[in-house]
């Protein structure tokens, strides 16, 4: 009961504190506003805010940070569902289900469930994250060298590629267009530029932060400014109808399937929340009796997106603290926070300051749960931003979006990327690719191919290395048969005549 | 047989053509490193040779079953964009492609007039502007009848012109650009709403959070940006 | 030598040298007026520094560290605008294309003096830019686990590795032609061993493979790994000095390891374009030489590691620096076999 009384203490330290409690709120609004503002997310407020932190004590400025993190990830599912645009890649399985409920006039059903399973599946890894942080810890980063990494790269991208294209070939085409797109810019093992024809400042290669923008926000603007200019615009239908907890309990499977999917993503260092929403969301498909109603507003697939990626919140703080090992672009700055305070996340920080450790860990379990107060009282009134007409929200998108895309890296190229990706993802969604699709294999293209390097280089160029390494040839092999049964479900298992043809 | 539609053949030959390019460019790379054998076009050959072997893949599969083939179980999820005639034309593509152009070219023909001519670096200034409102006259006298085409490339203008103008000066040009495009026209409600969504922007972004945006670095946009920031900061 | 030893040993330097610093108080630049007026009413707005690098990490914490400490002293306020990629170029390029106006500075690190070594068409940091102070220099070290059983110290690892027959591994950086990728060649050539290194492009997984015994050892700076040491997880077996500085008194230097090569260093600096005014200039050298020395500078320059050598150098310290280490360098990448442009 140790981590009990700990959990006490640290819950006592933060609500004893005004200043702490006026961290945590702001923390929390401030994480569910830009999270829920389409065209912003919770990378660019922690990028704008981490000079700041410096003036704060490190329990504080931590703490906010790991606040923002949990009530982020729920609040860029509020655009990915109003607006189709993922307010981080973790929400883009979101948006597959989540934008058709809202085109059928079920917004508030989507929002509610998302705001229902972020909490839960929030909590219950920060329940995990408390009882067995140091043991879990040690055990990724030994049991998880590069080899293993790549081969869950593999295995993710082989479950990516038959989510949300129209065919088995356009969605392998979307996997391999954003692997292509992560090759720009400095090699992984030699710093040789590669693909910048010549453009200094394209050798700091493509962010994954404009090109989301990109293709989600200035896709959708565009695609919606064409049909205002056909005369076939709709505006979206507004409903603030939440789900009945009778209707959220039916789905209680998927939701405890999603939240330990999402942990155990999680916790590997580099791989994080996006993995997490992708096979949440692909286990439920792969699961369901009713396959065809997914992609068209089917609240399951909501649910097993959101509790996937908030369940990886809590996991991902594990390698952080435990080991001083960021998974993501959030706990790299969180590492950022650490240093401006003169402290090192890792085994010390246990030794040194648990109580910081305590008050974080307080901190989160208080954000999710608040996800469910806040985050409904929230939703209610962002679901009005649908209320704004078309011609003045587009502008407004698109600063915002631009202001999102500068200011992670201040370079005025990224601007540029996230208008091409716009008009780029107006083309190929109009010929049934999966710009999720091109965005995952665009953030574990880098990922995937730094870490083949790698194992490559561990396992002295010999492939059959893989062999002497058991977890990495499970997940290998794992990929494999995912590839084979996209295959043989394409072409050898015909059904009738799919309904919706072209 | 033979069921292969237009579109799906310009689409085989962009997947292909493009794979080509990329593969011949990366000859420009293939430098060897000492501690990695593969070097740095290994990773990207293999994917260019996924890429031609999918959209072969693609092609063969449409030619046999048409367009209904080797649709995947779980639907597409983004067949929601207006599928009009009027847009899909071949005519369309090539005048919006030429508009997709012209931002690009503001990134490149000033650079190559001030070399050229060797001007001195007084006189960029002066290029710059003058190129960018040729082309951006151009811009309007070409996407005149091409209404969606203006729509794409706008903010690819706003971007491209940033570096050297600055956001704060062209935001809010580009508001009111965009509202055109959307179709409002009246001047005093675009007026406030370009003055609220500037205001709303400067006011949380700059003032409050410090965010530094592009100031831009030609005169007089450049002494703009700086007073902007100056005074709201 | 063990862990508790060398543990005590580094707080002892440490503990001195701070002493040293507070009593005597004899920092470099304590001889310069304690406050300038700039020209014409310079500077009457924020300046902007250029950072080629994240905020996290360590170009983005000296750059905080030293604009605070010029704004502590001048009241004149600093706006850092990070541009991270391309191992230092985006960012150079950025500067290079802003007004040369004395508004803008530059954080910059020895990766620029490497980047126009083999290639002469990037900037010459001693001669395209005015550098107003170098702040930090510190030197590399070799890692391995302290828990390790294979081998306990250099002669025993040089012996274990050319045991392996090449099968051995080291975690390093993920640029040709970079600082440490030439120093472990340096290493290699000196000792007849070999070594695959395994390039991470950034600094925690690097730790983190040491750390889960995915690699054998690490090259890395000494304040980068601090925590790692003071938590005796990783120890140093190798300084890359001539002369071990005293905080590591007990790990064997370039001369105990019988290797006889010219070690390289790392160094950050503050730079302004060499087309902005004279007077601004002479201005902003003042302002940063005077706030090295500033407490809170120095209280984070400790922290960091970077009190064990001389870490300062002035105008003329700095170019003669940057000379030298592009002389160095080129020289290097000749014997490489590098294309030099």
């Amino acid at each position: 009961m140790d981590a009990f009384n700990n959990f006490l203490t640290g819950t006592v330290t933060l609500f004893s504190d005004p200043i702490g409690i006026l961290i945590f709120f702001g923390g929390v609004v401030g994480g569910m506003l830009f999270g829920a503002i389409p065209g912003v997310s919770m990378l660019t407020l922690a990028a704008i805010l981490l000079p700041f932190t410096a003036h704060l004590s490190p329990e504080h400025g931590i703490m906010l940070f790991s606040v923002i993190y949990c009530t982020g990830v729920y609040g860029g599912a509020i655009t990915a569902i109003l607006f189709n645009i993922p307010g981080a890649p973790e929400n883009a399985p979101t948006a597959f289900d989540g934008y058709p409920m809202t085109q059928n006039g079920e917004a508030g059903k989507a929002v509610g469930a998302a705001v229902m399973c972020s909490a839960i599946g929030g909590v219950a890894s920060c329940i995990v994250m408390m009882a067995a942080t140091a043991a879990i810890a040690d055990w990724a980063i030994s049991a998880f060298g590069p080899p293993e990494i790549f081969a869950l790269v593999f295995f993710g991208l082989a479950v990516a590629a038959s989510v949300g294209a129209k065919s088995f070939w356009k969605g392998w085409l979307s996997i391999m267009a954003g692997l292509m797109i992560a090759v720009v810019g400095l090699d992984p093992v030699g710093g040789l530029e590669r693909y910048n024809f010549d453009m200094p400042y394209l050798a700091a290669g493509i962010h994954f932060i404009p090109t989301i923008l990109g293709f989600f926000a200035v896709s959708e603007i565009f695609v919606q400014a064409e049909k205002k200019a056909t005369g076939s615009y709709n505006a979206p239908k507004l409903s603030v109808d939440f789900p009945t907890f009778k209707e959220l309990w039916q789905h209680k499977i998927a939701v405890v399937r999603s939240a330990i999917i999402g942990f155990f993503c999680g916790v590997l260092p580099g791989i994080g929340a996006t993995l997490a929403a992708f096979m949440g969301y692909n286990e439920a498909v792969r699961w369901s009796k009713d396959r065809e109603g997914f992609g068209k507003g089917k609240m399951e697939g909501v649910i097993s997106s959101e509790t996937a990626n908030n369940a990886a919140t809590g996991a991902a703080m594990i390698p952080l603290l435990a080991l001083g090992l960021p998974g993501g672009a959030l706990t790299a700055m969180m590492v950022g926070v650490f240093q401006m305070h003169d402290m090192e996340p890792g085994p010390l920080v246990f030794i040194n300051s648990p109580d910081l450790v305590w008050v974080v860990f307080a901190a989160m379990f208080f954000a999710n749960l608040s996800i469910l107060l806040v985050g409904f009282l929230e939703a209610k009134t962002i679901v009005n931003l649908l209320r704004i007409p078309f011609q003045y929200l587009a502008p407004l998108i698109l600063l915002l979006a631009t202001v999102g895309a500068y200011a992670v890296r201040g370079l005025t190229i990224d601007v540029v990327v996230m208008f091409v990706a716009g008009v780029a993802g107006f083309f190929l969604r109009r010929s049934g690719y999966s710009v999720a699709g091109i965005v995952l294999g665009l953030i574990l293209g880098k990922i995937g191919e730094q870490t083949f390097a790698q194992a490559m280089q561990m396992l002295h160029f010999e492939f059959s290395g893989f062999l002497g390494r058991p977890i990495a040839l499970g997940l290998l092999i794992a990929g494999f048969i995912t590839i084979l049964a996209s295959i043989y479900g394409a072409f050898f298992k015909k059904v009738p005549a799919s309904s919706s043809a072209g | 047989m033979g069921k292969l539609t237009k579109g799906q053949i310009v689409e085989g030959a962009f997947w292909l053509i493009l794979a080509a390019f990329f593969f011949a460019y990366s000859f420009e790379f293939n430098n060897n490193i000492e501690i990695y054998k593969y070097g740095a076009t290994l990773w990207p050959r293999v994917i260019l040779l996924l890429i031609a072997l999918a959209a072969i893949g693609q092609l063969l599969d449409q030619r046999k079953n048409g367009d209904a083939a080797s649709t995947s179980k779980i639907a597409a999820i983004h067949e929601d964009s207006a599928q009009d005639s009027q847009h899909n034309s071949l005519g369309w593509y090539i005048n919006t492609f030429i508009l997709l152009c012209l931002p690009f070219a503001y990134m490149i023909v000033p650079d190559i007039i001030i070399e050229k001519t060797g001007t001195p670096e007084e006189g960029t200034a002066k290029i710059n502007i003058i190129c960018g409102a040729v082309l951006f006259l151009a811009y309007i006298a070409i996407s005149w009848r091409n209404h969606v085409g203006a729509i794409l490339t706008l903010p690819l203008f706003f971007a491209a012109m940033m570096q050297d103008m600055g956001f704060y000066a062209l935001a809010p040009v580009f508001i009111i650009g965009v509202m055109i495009l959307m179709g409002e026209r009246r001047p005093t409600r675009m007026a406030m709403v370009m003055l609220l969504i500037y205001g709303i922007l400067i006011a949380f972004f700059v003032s409050l959070l410090y965010v530094g945006l592009p100031t831009g670095y030609i005169s007089p946009f450049y002494d703009f940006g700086t007073w902007m920031v100056n005074t709201f900061q | 030598m063990t862990v508790k030893k060398y543990l005590l040993n580094a707080s002892v330097a440490l503990a001195m040298s701070a002493i040293a610093g507070h009593a005597a108080a004899e920092c470099a630049t304590d001889s310069l007026p304690a406050s300038m007026e700039g020209p014409d009413g310079y500077p009457e707005r924020a300046l902007t520094m250029i950072v080629p690098y994240g905020p996290a990490g360590g170009s983005g914490q000296v750059a905080q560290a030293m604009a605070e400490a010029v704004t502590g002293l001048t009241d004149v306020s600093i706006n850092r605008d990070h541009k991270p990629g391309g191992s230092g170029t985006v960012g150079m390029t950025a500067y290079m294309a802003a007004p040369a106006d004395g508004y803008t500075v530059l954080e910059h690190i020895d990766d620029a003096a490497s980047a126009h070594a083999l290639d002469s068409t990037k900037p010459n940091p001693a001669d395209d830019l005015i550098p107003l102070v170098t702040s930090q220099i510190t030197f590399s070290q070799i890692y391995i686990r302290t828990e390790e059983d294979r081998f306990t110290d250099w002669n025993s690892f040089v012996e274990w590795v050319k045991a392996q027959d090449g099968k051995a591994t080291i975690a390093n950086v993920s640029k040709e032609g970079s600082m440490e990728r030439v120093t472990m060649k340096f290493i290699t050539d000196a000792t007849g061993m070999q070594i695959q290194q395994i390039s991470f492009d950034k600094g925690a997984p690097r730790y983190g493979a040491l750390a889960g015994g995915q690699v054998d050892a690490l090259f890395e700076q000494p304040g980068d790994v601090r925590s790692f040491l003071d938590a005796g997880k990783f120890k140093p077996i190798l300084t890359i000095l001539k002369e071990a500085p005293d905080a590591f008194a007990d790990v064997p230097d370039l001369v105990d390891a019988g290797l006889d090569f010219e070690p390289l260093l790392r160094f950050r600096g503050f730079y302004v374009n060499a087309g902005a005014p004279e007077d601004r200039v002479e201005w902003l050298k003042w302002a940063f030489q005077k706030a090295y020395c500033q407490e809170d500078y120095q209280a984070y320059n400790e922290s960091k590691f970077m009190t064990l050598i001389d870490s300062y150098r002035d105008t003329d310290g700095s170019k003669e620096l940057i000379t030298e280490t592009v002389a160095q360098y080129r020289a290097v990448y000749k014997t490489m076999g590098l294309e030099v442009k």
